[in-house]
């Protein structure tokens, strides 16, 4: 199965080039020197329950701990736990009822498969590939969320003109820096944007309407009024019956009605 | 192979032209390739007279081509025909030629009619009939100025000679040699269809093609009235070179036969249809930059792609409001902006072919999101750009569109045929049995053209549909008119469709 979401991008080595060009002016006296962010240290997931804790677990609960808790921030399918330890479904309810109970397991819901029962070290964050990432919310897709950050998005690039998804992600912190998205999600919303023809993905040349980005960078700008549709101004061109219709057919040009009413043959 | 709605156009098309009979010669062969006459007689059944009079009509107007080629056994020749489906469909484009020569050269509008309304004329004849023309009581025109006329015509390459009338051609030998072609090393070369194979055998080279009528010294003393040069006389005047000029004068003039040259017709509407279609794009103030560089655009290297001179377009746009200021400074980045490339700063290039594929896109898109809505819109465009096969949980992601709304748009794109399917086992120990990837499939561009054939179809029958009822007679008429122009007119907007995903 392919790799739902793309991998962290290196954080180390080379601090990467800025988007923006250097505008080459004194630094203004008041701006304080530029602290660099920490590069984020990807926390490690928690060790195994201290064997404290495990000793005191009835044999085959400690069993169902240790395989789930070998699954990871993916889970385990409580299907997948019964073949592999090849118990009775009563008995993995009454096994994992206890754990959760005890507060060592959790239950996630798998937006994939709604209606699998999935568990989890209740101390690990379920992967993105679980929660369908960061544009759910128990398990459903936040809409609104997204039409919320499309905006502020499209806000930025029309103040910007062109701009690269780290410049709309600075614009967008700056505006509200309580909104919190990660320059991830900005490059999402923005490539999904492009799809829809909203934004163009383009190069920039660093000259005219990208001289504010250095040259070669992938940028986006507004996608412009949508052409085409040169067919969508006769009936037959969105006809969704056109494979019933034939020139001595029942359905026929002359007996169609999407013409009656085009034509407003009504005399 | 045509579509099938597309050989039902071509044969309505003949048909309303040239009457039933030669539309059922014209159907029978676009259904089953080139033809013996005989063949064709067997097939449809009728007088051997019947056929032979269709088929010259239809190369009279340059709708089949005959070619000459062994028989199976190989012991005599035999002689084809061939329908050329792109030069019937042309008949649908007439009115728009025109328009091409009324912009660049109007003074020989009526020659250009002349040859389209004809097919295939000589120089005299259609002198003929530009005077004949002429309405009464005005000056008619000189046969050498109708000879000035003619010739821009062909230097411009909107008019050249015939090609050959049955050249050979082997389909068999051509086989073989494509054959031990591909085992030498391997290029992209085009696989053409038997039709385009013999269009380029009865091609002339160009310097035949487009040779214009030579120029001979007696002409200025000619009349009107004495059409037909009185070669003999001249003879004794003259010296041997200029009898040899004279004579191949007389044959240009008298013997060979003259057509329109689709190509260049076609370039020409294809250029248009770049140039208009970016001018909603274009910024302020850059109109002129992008029309002169149209315009300066003055040698045909290929047909797809459009290359000026930095001076051809300086001069162009010193010629327009305002065009005179702008310097070589600022047309540059604005021609870049345009995408517009360059190697030397001296010549512009703009890729026709690379926008016709963008511009067929957009249409196709444009189509699915009206009928299907936004998310299919979405996702469609992600299947095409990505090109290759993406899986359901991926599209999801990529999309940002909610699960459900993905797998029900995803099985309408699939149900109505414009993506495919494939289910992939999974690799043990991810939890599932199996996976689904899809792809936009291939073939929805020929059944969104044959979908644009059908439309054509349709179009005009109703056209037909409505002629009928005003023949019957009718109070409304006024009304029908009315609607029958509706459709023409439609007929004619949709007919670009056709341009833009077959012709350029
Ligand atoms: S004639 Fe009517 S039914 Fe037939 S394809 Fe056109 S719109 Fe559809």
């Amino acid at each position: 199965m392919p790799p739902r979401k793309r991998p962290l991008e290196p954080s180390s080595g080379m601090p990467a080039q800025p988007d923006v060009k250097p505008v080459i002016s004194p630094p203004p006296k008041s701006a304080p020197a530029p602290v660099p962010a920490p590069a984020p240290v990807p926390a490690p997931g928690p060790e195994i329950l201290p064997a404290s804790i495990l000793n005191n677990l009835p044999g085959p609960e400690r069993e169902v701990y240790k395989r789930i808790y070998e699954a990871g921030n993916k889970g385990m399918w409580s299907q997948d736990i019964r073949y592999t330890m090849k118990l009775a479904a009563p008995t993995l309810t009454k096994l994992t009822r206890a754990l959760v109970q005890r507060g060592i397991l959790k239950e996630v819901t798998d937006v994939r498969h709604r209606g699998k029962k999935v568990f989890m070290d209740a101390r690990i964050e379920p992967s993105p590939e679980i929660t369908g990432g960061t544009w759910y919310h128990n398990g459903q897709l936040d809409t609104d969320a997204v039409a919320a950050v499309r905006r502020r998005c499209l806000d930025q690039i029309d103040r910007l003109g062109a701009a690269t998804p780290d410049m709309v992600h600075k614009g967008v912190e700056r505006e509200d820096p309580r909104a919190g998205y990660s320059i991830d999600q900005i490059r999402d919303i923005l490539q999904t944007m492009a799809l829809d023809r909203v934004l163009e993905e383009c190069r920039s040349t660093g000259e005219g309407e990208f001289s504010a980005v250095r040259a070669g960078r992938v940028c986006y700008r507004r996608g412009g009024a949508p052409q085409g549709g040169m067919i969508e101004g006769i009936p037959c061109g969105v006809c969704p019956r056109i494979d019933e219709c034939s020139p001595d057919g029942v359905i026929s040009p002359p007996t169609c009605v999407y013409y009656k009413k085009w034509l407003q043959m009504d005399f | 192979m045509v579509s099938q709605h597309g050989i039902l156009l071509a044969t309505g098309l003949i048909s309303d032209h040239f009457g039933p009979l030669v539309a059922k010669v014209c159907d029978c062969l676009l259904r089953q390739g080139a033809l013996q006459l005989q063949e064709i007689v067997r097939r449809l059944n009728l007088p051997p007279g019947q056929v032979k009079n269709s088929l010259l009509v239809l190369i009279q107007h340059n709708c089949v081509q005959a070619f000459s080629s062994p028989s199976p056994r190989g012991d005599r020749t035999m002689t084809l025909y061939l329908t050329i489906f792109n030069n019937v469909l042309h008949r649908l484009r007439f009115s728009k030629f025109i328009s091409v020569i009324r912009a660049d050269i109007p003074e020989s509008e009526a020659l250009i009619e002349g040859l389209l309304q004809n097919g295939r004329l000589t120089f005299d004849q259609l002198v003929g009939r530009t005077i004949s023309k002429v309405p009464e009581g005005t000056i008619r025109p000189a046969r050498e100025e109708i000879r000035m006329n003619f010739n821009r015509l062909v230097s411009a390459r909107y008019v050249e000679r015939c090609p050959k009338a049955e050249p050979h051609f082997n389909p068999q030998e051509d086989e073989q040699s494509t054959t031990a072609r591909k085992r030498a090393p391997k290029t992209a070369e085009e696989v053409l269809s038997l039709e385009q194979k013999v269009v380029n055998t009865a091609t002339l080279s160009d310097p035949e093609r487009f040779s214009e009528i030579p120029y001979s010294m007696e002409d200025a003393s000619k009349t009107n009235d004495r059409p037909h040069n009185v070669v003999a006389g001249a003879k004794r005047k003259h010296g041997a070179f200029e009898v040899d000029e004279e004579l191949n004068s007389t044959i240009a003039e008298n013997e060979v036969l003259w057509r329109v040259n689709f190509e260049k017709f076609i370039f020409c509407l294809k250029k248009k249809f770049c140039a208009d279609r970016k001018k909603p794009k274009l910024k302020v103030g850059t109109h002129p930059i992008w029309e002169s560089f149209f315009e300066a655009n003055l040698t045909d290297k290929d047909t797809n792609s459009v290359t000026s001179s930095i001076g051809g377009i300086l001069e162009k746009l010193g010629q327009k409001e305002g065009g005179a200021a702008m310097s070589i400074g600022q047309i540059q980045p604005v021609l870049e902006d345009l995408q517009c490339t360059t190697s030397t700063g001296e010549e512009f290039t703009f890729d026709l072919h690379k926008m016709i594929e963008a511009c067929r896109n957009e249409e196709i898109e444009s189509l699915v999101k009206k009928k299907y809505g936004q998310e299919a819109f979405t996702i469609f465009r992600l299947l095409v750009t990505q090109g290759c096969a993406v899986e359901t949980d991926q599209i999801i992601d990529t999309t940002i569109l909610d699960k459900q709304i993905v797998h029900s748009t995803l099985y309408k794109l699939w149900n109505d045929g414009y993506i495919d399917t494939e289910k992939i086992a999974s690799a043990a120990g991810t939890g599932y049995a199996q996976f689904f990837v899809w792809r936009a499939k291939n073939t929805f561009r020929e059944q969104f053209v044959d979908n644009l054939y059908h439309a054509a179809l349709n179009l005009r029958q109703m056209v037909n549909y409505i002629a009928e009822l005003l023949l019957e007679g009718s109070k409304d008429e006024t009304k029908l008119r009315n609607r029958k122009n509706i459709l023409i007119l439609a007929l004619t907007r949709h007919d670009d469709s056709l341009l833009l995903f077959c012709d350029f």
